[in-house]
């Protein structure tokens, strides 16, 4: 441990600020509060404070971010932007480095994110000792108050002098602007001690149920009162989520400039205590009722996220807490609450906390990294309208690289200044095009719907987790779809009619509104022209004046009407959210096991891979873990079928 | 062809047409992309063929509404402008008590001949938002309107996209600009009902924001009223709050209107 005395210290300081290969960050006043923000002098860091409003994820993560610039009097053209020089950060309290340490796990496990890398790389860290801690404070409880990595520098205010501690080679370099460096003595480190002990003791506030047992208290707890109790006081405002180190939800949204020529693909904080979160262009809403967002957050912070990367989402920064106007935010009172209403028996997890699974930002490398949002140039070789609200395309990568999607996979189909949209693949694998069916619905569907051949579109993926036709070798296929699912639908079944031989018997259900909306058409008349597949087609109704030869009645109805072994046919199911319900209660009445259903659902979208958070089904991520899912593994999941 | 945009007003400040005449250099690029017709801010000459009508203010009298009707059978699209024409502005407030009540709180009881129903100028005035006489297409909310998302409603409808008005309240606006929250200096603020799209300038400037731009459509006023109760203001002030801009919301007929 080093140290320098205070004179030297703001000395210091105000070398790293006049050095102009830095952007120079620390903690300063705003009224009453603090906030991190450049530095104009070394007297305005406050290392006294007690707790940002928000946490240096900014500089991670900014509030509003160009991921894409783009120029629309091109075919295509999408650069990535520049990004700002070096940047120092001083002051930031463990349980803040604790935050960066999961945002690093969160955004670089299996898809990095460049843009994350970029800036994490890019950034120093001056970690610092807690002085003065926040009422609202619980990192004591949390663990959180110590850290022995994730900073390059870490010091500590003792008051006439600060303590140095080096984390990296690149911290110990900033030290050439210090002078006067000396060792440390005993009393200093005595002294360090301290403080550090006081701080993590003022920041225990009597939280009941430790991190390790809220796993198990959320989960037997998810219908409890409480929920509901607390959530009608939820303004649903956000304000819970934007302010949380731990909160890395995000939007996407093109904006385009005042000469319709060019424009910004702009990324920004968004949370899921707002209600627009999960609505979709058809109006319809994921998590409608308040206490379902209300809920989903501790869930996440408990539980979700702990599943998914092995650590209990929450540093106990009190930032939630001490900004949540009606004050029901607080996760301490929060899982007391729980834990003194739970009539349950609640497992403890192992010793699991808030420290992050090792995984080293600086250690990795930015080349081979992808730029996640930057979609690639493809062609359409040929469009055609096929219903009053369906268009199908062929499309072509602008590198005539095959697709190499697996069926019931997705793309993120990309028009510049009209943003983008999850869209199924709907022709088998292979070839050096694939196919889409795009129904207007809003911005991107209905600019799609003016396009024609020749035209350039931008394509992210493919992505998700699609059918296994391997799997379903040697299988019964009992196919249902309903209305737009025979698009995705289509992509496994013409693989399967393509390798007829591998599979068992196949018969195919298809339903949809009326008459006119039956896509396909030609298809599906050649269906019938084969004697090794069974098909049946209903409409909801057939309005006076067109024709048709099939069913009348809900896509449930034909399931009686086909000779099936229940017991040994796989299913699989598409359609939209009502479909499921009816369909599965149908199919289990006939004691089709849960392991023989597969079916495709769908969320609200924006990133495909994982990161945005749109698409959460409790801990689920539809466009990562799906769309395509087991019945048997997401039966239980309590917003699957909702 | 260029659309052809016309601005009208009805009872208001004229403030939103003054931020859109404001837009200065910007204005230079906009008016590349329409053609406007009738501004009566910034030109003499107008013309009644437009595609676009951008309408400010309230709608008072009936001569109002027939004006306001003849502009919409006119009009492919019909955008209102600012508070005034979203939700009858400051001025409904006045809806709260009877057009007598009014004239007499303004005018005094002296002169008795000058509360008589006689001048047509004081035709029961009552305010109303363009939307409860005729169908609006866009709504540019806010008192005054931002002109940066004036721009980029415009351009949204140039370009045939949805305006991006968003449907969340201002306080996800106003956490993103990492301001000192207003309850937390004792002071209140409508923020969590307010649809976001200002960028929150009243918060950022220590000011309480007062719900200009009318609310989310989804807002959570129990839990609201609940929190102004807690922060300590009377029934009456919370009433006083939600009139402000929103009395349309609360606004139950009176007598006499
Ligand atoms: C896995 C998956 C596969 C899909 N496959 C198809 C398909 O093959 N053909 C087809 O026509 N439609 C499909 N959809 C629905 C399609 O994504 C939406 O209709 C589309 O996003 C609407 O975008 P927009 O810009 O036109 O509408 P807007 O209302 O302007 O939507 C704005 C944004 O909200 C999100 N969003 C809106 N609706 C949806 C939705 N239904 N699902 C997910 N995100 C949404 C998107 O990010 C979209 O860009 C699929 C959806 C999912 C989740
Ligand atoms: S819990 Fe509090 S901070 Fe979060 S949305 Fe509800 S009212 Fe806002
Ligand atoms: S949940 Fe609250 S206390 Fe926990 S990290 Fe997020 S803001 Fe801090
Ligand atoms: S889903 Fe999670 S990370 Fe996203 S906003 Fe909600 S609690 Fe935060
Ligand atoms: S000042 Fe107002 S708008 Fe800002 S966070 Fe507080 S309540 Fe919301
Ligand atoms: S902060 Fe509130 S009062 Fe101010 S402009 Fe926005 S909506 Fe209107
Ligand atoms: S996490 Fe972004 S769409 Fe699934």
């Amino acid at each position: 441990m080093k140290i320098l005395m205070k004179e030297d210290f703001k000395a210091f300081v105000n070398a790293l600020i006049g050095d102009p290969s830095l952007d120079t960050v620390g903690v300063k006043a705003k009224g009453q509060k603090f906030v991190f923000d450049s530095l104009d002098s070394a007297d305005e860091l406050r290392l006294d404070y007690d707790v940002t409003i928000l946490p240096p994820k900014k500089y991670f993560l900014p509030q509003y971010e160009t991921i894409v610039e783009f120029d629309m009097s091109q075919p295509f053209s999408a650069k990535r932007p520049e990004y700002p020089r070096k940047r120092v950060i001083i002051g930031v309290h463990p349980y803040d480095i604790a935050a960066i340490r999961q945002m690093d796990s969160y955004f670089l496990d299996t898809d990095i994110t460049e843009a994350y890398l970029r800036r994490r790389k890019n950034t120093l860290i001056i970690g610092s000792d807690v002085i003065t801690v926040s009422p609202t404070a619980f990192f004591g409880d949390m663990k959180t108050g110590e850290v022995k990595s994730g900073y390059d520098l870490f010091i500590t205010d003792l008051g006439d002098r600060v303590s140095f501690e080096v984390g990296t080679e690149e911290g110990e370099r900033l030290l050439r602007h210090a002078a006067n460096l000396k060792d440390s003595t005993p009393v200093d480190l005595q002294k360090r001690k301290a403080k550090r002990n006081s701080a993590n003791g003022k920041a225990m506030r009597g939280l009941m149920a430790k991190p390790n047992v809220w796993h198990d208290l959320l989960e037997k707890n998810f219908e409890s009162i409480v929920w509901k109790n607390q959530s009608d006081k939820c303004l649903a405002c956000g304000t819970c989520t934007l302010v949380c180190p731990t909160c890395f939800c995000y939007d996407i949204n093109d904006e385009i400039n005042l000469t319709l020529k060019s424009g910004e693909r702009v990324r920004t904080w968004d949370g899921c205590l707002l209600r627009q979160f999960t609505v979709i262009s058809t109006g319809e809403v994921f998590r409608e009722d308040i206490v379902d967002r209300y809920r989903h957050r501790f869930h996440r912070k408990g539980r979700y996220l702990p599943d998914r990367l092995g650590f209990v989402a929450c540093v106990g920064c009190g930032r939630c807490s001490s900004q949540c106007v009606p004050d029901i935010a607080d996760p301490v009172k929060m899982m007391n609450m729980l834990f003194e209403s739970s009539e349950h028996v609640i497992a403890e997890d192992g010793d699991r906390d808030a420290h992050s699974v090792s995984i080293d930002a600086k250690n990795f490398d930015l080349e081979g990294t992808i730029s996640l949002h930057m979609p690639k140039p493809a062609t359409i070789i040929r469009a055609e309208k096929v219903t009053e609200k369906e268009m199908f395309f062929e499309i072509e990568m602008d590198d005539h690289k095959p697709l190499g999607h697996q069926p019931g996979q997705f793309v993120e189909v990309s028009l510049f200044g009209s943003g983008e949209a999850p869209i199924s693949v709907s022709s088998p694998p292979g070839g050096n095009t694939f196919e889409l069916v795009v129904r207007k619905a809003g911005d991107l569907t209905n600019k799609l719907h003016l396009m024609k051949a020749g035209d350039k579109v931008g394509i992210r993926g493919p992505f998700g987790k699609g059918f296994d036709a391997e799997a379903l070798k040697k299988k019964n296929l009992l196919f249902i779809a309903g209305g737009l699912g025979i698009v995705p639908m289509r992509s496994l079944f013409n693989h399967v009619l393509n390798n007829r031989p591998d599979y068992g018997e196949v018969t195919v259900l298809y339903g949809c509104k009326e008459p006119c909306e039956m896509l396909f058409k030609d298809e599906v008349a050649a269906w019938g022209q084969r004697k090794d597949i069974t098909h049946l087609l209903t409409v909801d109704k057939c309005p006076d004046g067109e024709c048709w030869e099939g069913d009348i009645g809900v896509v449930g109805k034909l399931i009686p009407k086909v000779k099936f072994d229940p017991k040994h046919t796989i299913v699989i199911l598409v359609g939209p959210p009502v479909f499921y319900k009816f369909v599965i209660r149908d199919l289990k009445k006939l004691e089709v096991p849960d392991e023989n259903i597969i079916v495709s659902l769908e969320r609200r979208m924006k990133c495909g891979v994982g990161k945005c958070g749109h698409c959460q089904m409790s801990g689920v991520y539809v466009c990562k873990d799906g769309p395509v899912f087991n019945y048997k593994e997401i039966k239980d999941n309590k917003e699957a079928f909702k | 062809m260029k659309p052809r945009v016309a601005f009208f007003d009805f009872a208001s400040c004229e403030g939103c047409q003054l931020s859109v005449a404001n837009l200065e250099e910007s204005l230079v690029d906009v008016l590349k992309l329409i053609d406007i017709v009738a501004f009566r801010e910034v030109m003499k000459e107008h013309s009644d063929q437009y595609d676009i009508a951008i309408v400010e203010g309230s709608i008072t009298r009936p001569m109002d509404e027939e004006r306001l009707k003849k502009i919409r059978a006119n009009a492919n699209i019909l955008i209102a402008l600012g508070a005034c024409a979203h939700l009858g502005g400051v001025q409904r407030m006045a809806n709260q008590w009877t057009p007598e009540e009014n004239k007499k709180e303004v005018y005094g009881i002296a002169n008795p001949a000058d509360i008589a129903d006689s001048n047509r100028f004081f035709e029961k005035p009552r305010q109303k938002a363009l939307d409860e006489v005729v169908k609006v297409d866009y709504t540019i909310p806010g008192c005054p309107i931002n002109k940066e998302e004036f721009a980029k409603v415009l351009i949204a409808l140039l370009t045939g996209r949805k305006p991006p008005i968003p449907d969340y309240p201002v306080c996800v606006e106003c956490k993103k600009k990492e301001n000192v929250c207003m309850f937390t200096i004792g002071k209140f603020c409508m923020g969590p009902l307010a649809r976001a799209g200002c960028g929150a300038p009243c918060p950022t400037a220590g000011n309480e924001c007062e719900a200009c731009r009318g609310y989310v459509d989804h807002p959570h006023e129990k839990a609201q009223t609940d929190v102004l109760e807690k922060y300590g203001l009377t029934v009456d002030d919370i009433m006083r709050r939600k009139t402000m801009f929103t009395y349309r919301y609360v606004e139950k007929p009176k007598d006499g209107a």
